[in-house]
């Protein structure tokens, strides 16, 4: 095995007490943690819901009832297909899309001016602001969005006290609450990729640009778009990713009548007892997942080790 | 002015609004704690207050809300949470150590596809690592019977540490690959050379040289395990974290009490942050000093730096801490006259929201047919957080 | 104590790629010994073979007539120099310096007492608190081979220890190496590309090219009678003039080239018959500017393209009839001012002096 998979003989390299925690560790946590537990839950989403007892029973068999119902509804619903669920699905990726795009349209500017604008000890104070809001648990930043949107919360009663409006705008009803806490909650991750990308590029290459006449935007969409590029993906793929999976921030901001996906999935799994159906709900976000990032990297053409580092 | 001129202003702009994002949900939320009031508000402000932080209040309405040091919730989800924080760092650490340094033996073919492993639980939405691993244990535990196994199967925190560690290893795997790119890998052969056996080699020379990454490891560790809630809530099962304490309180009612936990997290931040700064520049600084080599060049530089500091920096510190003197000065003396602090005042609001209370339920009478058609929408208050799932009537029709 | 250090057909393979193919050499204990040759050779490779970070794939490495194959490097009574040193960042000087002793469990006054000696050895007395960080380039050297010397190894080996110096510097390592080497009277086996450094210390040298050992033997032998075109051309500077062998003559041939025929020597073991493509090889310092009553067995009509001022001496570039460039050079105290760039001059040269070679590639510069 050594040849096969190491540069050098694995035990003589490392000596054997070394050697053998490594492979405990890696083992562990690549089997343990990762595999067999994705596994089971795959396996648990093709079985039907029955109580702990009736395990391995009659009542537990292979079926597709999850994921024909994800599609269909209930056998009793009256609707071809399930409207709710779908809505809820389809919803929670054109959101996320949407925060996605936000994000990096609001990140860029940031992004630019303290890489290559601002001096040295700005751009260390800046990025130092930057990453304070985001010590700061997620529940308790929109929380804070909370107060600041709530039906008798600060905005609408300031807007209400100066006379601009007479009754409150329901932010929360309407999920703009949401997407603003959304967009808030991953921008860190947006940012410093971005940041990292945009700051590797030489200055000279963007003086060059415009000492040979290329206007503002066009040295942006030229040469540091294209330079920035692993960034904005790996950006891109970060926001989306904890977005699409978001249960904290919706938990707190997401209006009564509507759900996020993630919710939903909880929803099957602690309000309803069915951790099949929850099971296989989880599958299909993580599908969901698995082709968002492998579009990504098909599409922009970077490798996995460049998204995560 | 020129068009460089008008492109500076909009980026300040720019940079101004999109702080004032950032920062002034926490600003506001921070001003929340200190107002007596039982919903986290500005406006109307009643009275300056510690009590959130304190021991809180009884209702008007007989509803208790616990202030921030006599929840006994908050504090035994934090002694939770720490616990797992200190697990996770025990096993998500050597972990992503060993995994890194692995990284750096495996033959170049199967870099990418090891790499791609180990970095696999980031890309796994958090809930999903939560749901597999309840699942995984609670079968484990009923195959194990009444023993072992079945005990800790069932046991939120250690299903929680284990569903942490399986994606918090991999940040952990991040920043000794980080660390591990800028290794000179000649130190560990001139070790074994010198006559070091390989163990020798990996606590006298690797150890040493990761001990930078294991601190920072161990640090993102713990704040992440202490952070998470989407992985948490799934396997916690019936105990509580911090986390899903806050998120139980945000869900049943909304308290100030939450604003002042907030501010304590901000301020614990900010110290551990200038502190940070602080080290950084001092050690900066000695690195600096101690290379005699450079001493005359660094010298020049740090001259340049230190003066180009000066002149820039000090001014903006001064107007920031003006602004900040103004504000308080200004906000106390109003607190002050006005008669906005001590039991006075608020015995005062309590003694109006009594009599005001008794009116507000016939309104609520009145009024319950058209709530339910805004889904508690335009009630604000508690109603509003009662059910973060909004009617249960609605999926009642699918539910099994 | 010293070893004799043996190299039996050595042969390691990367994939289908030979880094050292059939490498057979022994090397004497206490012997100063230096495998020359271009960066690529596969020099490196043996050292780390003989070191132990390497295993052969054929043929064994011997150290006092001991066979090492399974034996690790930190078994192994060797120690090596790094290219880059290598120093430990996070430890002192002292440290560093003791480190070998202190993962063999020596007490900590004992490995303080063995620091000092050897830094007193390397001449930084007092130095050893300091950080490797805050040393110069020359004392880190120094720094690097007190740790190789702290156990007292049988054999020292240094991969181009001395290539990251400044050329000041490097002169003076040299001689200080040398020097080091004959107080611990040790087996040092030195690595370089530089044939000065190589020719300077050592006693004897090896040339290697492509993974292989073009020629092994004592300095002056290898600068005076190159086997191989090669090795002419890499060790020290060559003139090359091609032609056909036209008589052999004892030890004396003649070779018939396009700007006339030249007499030369040919080596005992050299293999050639007449009518052979051979080369004739004449070093620069070997060209004379010709006095009236010198008489040489050559004449080499040249006409000369530029001229270089080195101190010592004066480098002239020409070229013959047929196009082929020639060097030659001056002691500075001959006067040349009647040569410009653009004269024709004869220079004459002793048959002696050249030496003829099978026709084979040269070293590429």
């Amino acid at each position: 095995m050594n040849s096969y998979f190491f540069t050098q003989p694995f035990f003589k390299k490392n000596g054997r007490a070394i050697a053998i925690y490594f492979l405990v560790a890696i083992i562990f946590w690549f089997v343990f943690l990762v595999i067999i537990p994705q596994l089971y839950m795959l396996d648990l989403s093709f079985r039907t819901n029955v109580p702990p007892l009736e395990r391995g029973g009659p009542k537990d068999f292979y079926t597709f009832e999850h994921y024909q119902h994800f599609v269909f509804g209930s056998k009793t619903a009256q609707d071809a297909f399930n409207f709710v669920d779908l809505g809820v699905f389809g919803r929670t990726i054109l959101v996320s899309i949407f925060v996605t795009l936000a994000n990096l349209a609001f990140c860029y500017p940031i992004a630019f001016y303290i890489a290559k604008i601002a001096n040295p000890s700005t751009a260390r104070l800046l990025i130092v602001s930057l990453i304070i809001p985001f010590w700061i648990n997620e529940l308790l930043r929109s929380f804070a969005l909370r107060i600041l949107f709530a039906n008798e919360g600060v905005i609408n009663n300031v807007l209400t006290g100066i006379g601009i409006i007479d009754q409150g705008i329901l932010f929360i009803t309407y999920d703009i609450g949401l997407y603003t806490g959304l967009i808030y909650a991953y921008i860190l991750l947006m940012m410093f990729p971005l940041y990292n990308a945009i700051e590797s590029l030489d200055v000279n290459q963007i003086e060059a640009a415009k000492d040979l006449g290329s206007s503002t935007f066009r040295t942006h969409w030229r040469v540091v778009i294209p330079h920035a590029k692993p960034g904005i993906v790996s950006g891109c793929t970060m926001v989306f990713m904890l977005t699409v999976g978001a249960l904290a921030t919706p938990v707190v901001l997401s209006s009564p009548n509507t759900l996020w996906f993630p919710q939903l999935i909880y929803q099957w799994f602690n309000m309803n007892d069915n951790w099949s159906r929850g099971s296989a709900y989880s599958i299909i976000l993580l599908i969901i997942s698995v082709i968002f990032v492998l579009t990504m990297m098909r599409i922009f053409k970077v490798r996995i080790g460049e998204i995560i580092r | 002015m020129t068009s460089s001129h008008v492109m500076k202003f909009m980026m300040g702009l720019y940079l101004f609004i999109f702080f004032t994002y950032l920062f002034g949900p926490l600003i506001i939320m921070s001003f929340t704690a200190f107002n007596s009031a039982e919903f986290p508000a500005i406006t109307p402000w009643e009275c300056f207050t510690f009590r959130w932080f304190n021991e809180g209040k009884i209702a008007y309405d007989g509803q208790h809300l616990a202030g921030l040091f006599t929840d006994w919730r908050l504090h035994d989800g934090l002694i939770s949470s720490l616990i797992i924080g200190g697990g996770v760092v025990l096993l998500a650490v050597p972990i992503g150590m060993a995994a890194a340094i692995v990284l750096t033996q495996v033959k170049s073919q199967l870099r990418d596809i090891y790499y791609s492993i180990s970095i696999m639980p980031v890309l796994f939405p958090g809930v999903i690592i939560g749901i597999s691993t309840v699942v995984l244990w609670d079968r484990l535990a009923g195959l194990g019977g009444e023993g072992f196994i079945s005990e800790i199967g069932r046991n939120g925190i250690f299903l929680t540490i284990l569903a942490q560690t399986c994606f918090i290893s991999t940040y952990c795997f991040l920043i000794f690959v980080a660390r591990l790119q800028r290794f000179d890998q000649t130190q560990e052969e001139a070790a074994l050379d010198l006559g070091a056996s390989q163990t020798q080699v990996f606590f006298k020379i690797l150890i040493p040289y990761l001990a930078p990454a294991i601190a920072s490891a161990a640090v993102i560790a713990f704040l992440a395990s202490f952070e998470n809630y989407n992985t948490t809530v799934f396997s916690i099962l019936s105990d509580q974290t911090l986390t899903t304490v806050i998120a139980s309180k945000v869900r049943l009612g909304i308290s100030p009490a939450l604003s002042a936990l907030a501010l304590s997290i901000i301020a614990l931040t900010i110290i551990a942050a200038v502190t940070y700064e602080i080290l950084r520049r001092r050690e900066e600084k000695k690195y600096a000093l101690s290379q005699e080599k450079y001493v005359t060049e660094k010298a020049a530089i740090s001259r340049i730096d230190k003066d180009y500091k000066v002149g820039f920096k000090i001014p903006k510190g001064i107007v920031a801490i003006i602004l900040l003197v103004i504000l308080c000065s200004y906000g106390g003396t109003q607190i002050l006259k006005n008669d906005l602090y001590g039991q006075s005042c608020i015995d005062a609001a309590d003694k109006e929201k009594k009599s005001k209370f008794l009116d507000q339920l016939q309104v609520l009478e009145q009024n319950e047919l058209s709530d339910e058609e805004l889904g508690g929408g335009n009630l604000g208050g508690n109603l509003d957080y009662g059910d973060i799932f909004g009617d249960p009537n609605l999926f009642q029709d699918f539910a099994f | 104590m010293s070893a004799d250090v043996e190299l039996s057909n050595v042969s390691v393979t990367f994939g289908s790629f030979f880094a050292a193919k059939n490498v057979s050499v022994k090397i004497e204990g206490g012997e100063f010994f230096s495998f020359l040759g271009p960066s690529g050779c596969g020099k490196t490779t043996l050292l780390r073979a003989i070191s132990g970070f390497q295993d052969p794939s054929e043929g064994n490495v011997l150290i006092d007539n001991k066979d090492m194959s399974g034996i690790g490097p930190n078994k192994r009574p060797t120690a090596l120099i790094f290219q880059n040193l290598a120093l430990f960042p996070l430890m002192t000087v002292s440290e560093n310096i003791a480190f070998s002793l202190e993962v063999r469990g020596v007490s900590k006054t004992d490995r303080q007492k063995r620091a000092d000696e050897l830094l007193e050895l390397i001449a930084l007395e007092g130095q050893g608190e300091k950080k490797v960080h805050q040393l110069s380039g020359g004392q880190k050297q120094r720094v690097a081979i007190a740790r190789a010397l702290a156990v007292e190894p049988k054999v020292l080996l240094l991969d181009e220890p001395l290539s990251a110096l400044d050329l000041k510097l490097r002169q003076r390592m040299r001689t200080e190496l040398r020097e080091i080497q004959k107080r611990v009277n040790i087996t040092f086996i030195y690595i370089t590309h530089d044939q000065g450094e190589a020719l300077t210390m050592s006693d004897r040298i090896a040339v290697m090219n492509e993974g292989e050992l073009e020629q092994v033997g004592p300095c002056d032998e290898v600068y005076n009678n190159p086997r191989t075109p090669f090795v002419a051309t890499f060790v020290g500077e060559n003139n090359p003039i091609y032609g056909r062998i036209k008589s052999i003559d004892g030890k004396t041939v003649e070779i018939d080239t396009p700007d006339g025929i030249f007499r030369s020597t040919i080596n005992d073991n050299t293999n050639l018959n007449i009518n052979d493509d051979a080369i004739a090889f004449v070093r620069p310092e070997s060209l004379f500017l010709p006095r009236s009553d010198d008489n040489f067995d050559n004449s080499l009509p040249v006409i000369i393209d530029s001229f270089e001022f080195e101190g010592n001496i004066k480098n002239f570039y020409a070229h013959l009839k047929s196009g082929t460039k020639i060097k030659f050079s001056v002691p500075n105290a001959i006067d040349t001012s009647h040569i410009k760039n653009g004269s024709s001059i004869n220079l004459g040269f002793d048959s002696q002096k050249s030496i003829i070679l099978p026709k084979a590639p040269l070293a590429i510069d």
